[in-house]
């Protein structure tokens, strides 16, 4: 077998190896490559700078589990700790996933490590079933869960005094593996409730249409949307770590197409030039 | 009356549901607005059906599954596992809601879901980056003009979507935005209308009792 046609049949063992390096080597030995802010990603953080500690309130909505994987999970590390960081309260409910509620709770157990008060300065309300109905439910009645997952009553929780429906919330915000069309249809549009979504990068480009409408104010799509929100807010973390690895993977990835391609053409034209 | 109840009841509940989005006023003789009737009385029913689908697939799951463990088809130790997880989980969350006061039950259930669980998935996910590294060096070929674009667009794709893009050359990110912002949101939208005048016909069929295969009585006429 000469060296074109092994080009387009390069083992799948060997790419695997391969990546693997790629990934791991700039894990191990941070890089830096500076980023670009997308526009979407600066909205998020606008409307977050925007809002006032004394009154505004964040609703999250928490629709990913962990098979999502860490594309998922970034975000809404990076945004929670916005809001911590300015002292906003928020509530976290989860409709798309029986997930959610446990995801959450990984988030609150950080806070909480670092002094944070459970109820006052945030609350999980845990899984609702029913999915868009239960999405419209929760919309005109928040007091429709009556327990959060730790069992008190939400009208208890200080963190929901003066919430009757996700009107009394200054901004909500989804993150799941897919779109937001639920909440556009059951809350967005009828509710005029300023809207964000954070999703996994293979999503994204579905929810632009969303975006460039305005029914979605900002768009978060996985690991490199939260590096970008992480380095807005000065506070490098996990996302900012992984984009060198994401990059190196990328250009991987290029190189092999790239390598194929040379093999394919080659043998091509040789085929050609037999035949003729 | 086996098919002509079901369908009666989808064809009111259908109808007040399209009814509560464009009509306001009360309906005569029951003193309320159709979107009331539907906020109400109809969709916390769907909460319900929701939460009983959850039940529902349980039990599919434990009767499959046990079939397979006492009749010891092939890979029946896997049926066993997942019978072992479900049983163990379920039990342990339900104790966990039912005392909530009980933190160390709290946290062994958090700690079986973080270590356990949450790694099997993450890595489950993590894994498809080697089959798309894999797959792509296979599939993208230049073998016509639609592969060519496809390919060439992937490409600018991938390099304006990570910083290093941006670093071998300014412009990749701004073609990638340009990708994602106009060919990409056109055929979105387009596939959007298209779904969703598919999905108002689907409706429209069911409502009227054209298609009648989610009643298990067969399809459409």
């Amino acid at each position: 077998m000469d060296l074109m046609t092994r080009l387009q049949n390069v083992d799948s063992r060997v790419i695997y190896v391969i990546l693997l390096i790629a990934l791991s080597l700039p894990l191990l030995f941070p890089m830096g490559i500076p980023m670009q802010v997308d526009p979407m990603v600066r909205a998020v953080y606008d409307i977050i700078e925007g809002l006032d500690p004394e009154t505004d309130k964040v609703l999250l909505s928490m629709d990913y589990s962990p098979g999502a994987g860490l594309d998922a999970e970034v975000s809404p590390v990076a945004v929670v700790e916005h809001l911590t960081q300015r002292g906003i309260k928020w509530v976290a409910i989860s409709f798309g996933t029986p997930d959610g509620p446990m995801m959450t709770n990984r988030i609150i157990d950080s806070l909480e490590q670092r002094g944070y008060e459970y109820g006052k300065d945030f609350a999980n309300l845990g899984y609702m079933a029913g999915e868009e109905n239960a999405i419209r439910l929760f919309a005109l009645d928040c007091l429709s869960v009556p327990t959060d997952v730790r069992g008190n009553r939400t009208a208890d929780l200080p963190v929901m005094q003066g919430i009757k429906n996700v009107k009394d919330f200054a901004f909500v915000m989804q993150f799941s593996s897919s779109g937001p069309e639920m909440w556009i249809r059951q809350v967005v549009d009828p509710m005029g409730v300023p809207f964000a979504t954070g999703t996994v990068t293979v999503s994204v480009p579905a929810i632009i249409p969303y975006y460039h409408s305005g029914q979605v104010k900002g768009i978060m799509g996985g690991v490199s949307s939260a590096a970008q929100y992480e380095l807005l807010c000065n506070n490098p973390g996990r996302g900012a770590s992984l984009m060198d690895a994401q990059s190196m993977g990328h250009l991987i990835i290029i190189l092999f197409i790239v390598l194929g391609n040379i093999g394919y053409f080659m043998t091509k034209d040789k085929k050609q030039s037999a035949g003729s | 009356m086996r098919k002509e109840a079901p369908l009666l009841i989808t064809f009111v509940v259908a109808l007040i549901v399209m009814l509560s989005q464009v009509t306001t006023g009360n309906v005569p003789g029951l003193g309320i607005s159709m979107p009331v009737l539907f906020e109400r009385y109809i969709s916390p029913w769907m909460t319900v059906v929701s939460a009983f689908s959850l039940c529902l697939a349980s039990v599919n799951l434990i009767v499959i599954h046990s079939r397979n463990v006492s009749r010891k088809q092939p890979e029946w130790i896997y049926s066993l596992i997942l019978l072992g997880s479900l049983v163990l989980y379920g039990a342990w969350c339900t104790y966990v809601q039912i005392n909530p006061d009980n933190a160390a039950a709290a946290a062994t259930y958090s700690l079986l879901y973080n270590n356990i669980l949450s790694p099997l998935m993450t890595g489950q996910w993590a894994c498809l980056a080697f089959y798309v590294a894999s797959a792509s060096y296979r599939a993208f070929r230049a073998r016509n003009l639609e592969a060519t674009v496809l390919l060439v667009s992937a490409i600018l794709v991938m390099l304006g979507a990570t910083p290093v893009g941006g670093v071998i050359w300014s412009k990749f990110p701004v073609i990638q935005r340009w990708l994602i912002d106009v060919p990409n949101m056109t055929g979105q939208r387009a596939l959007l209308i298209g779904a969703a005048i598919g999905s108002f016909v689907a409706c429209l069929r069911t409502m009227l009792g054209i298609e009648r295969s989610h009643l298990g009585i067969g399809g459409g006429s």
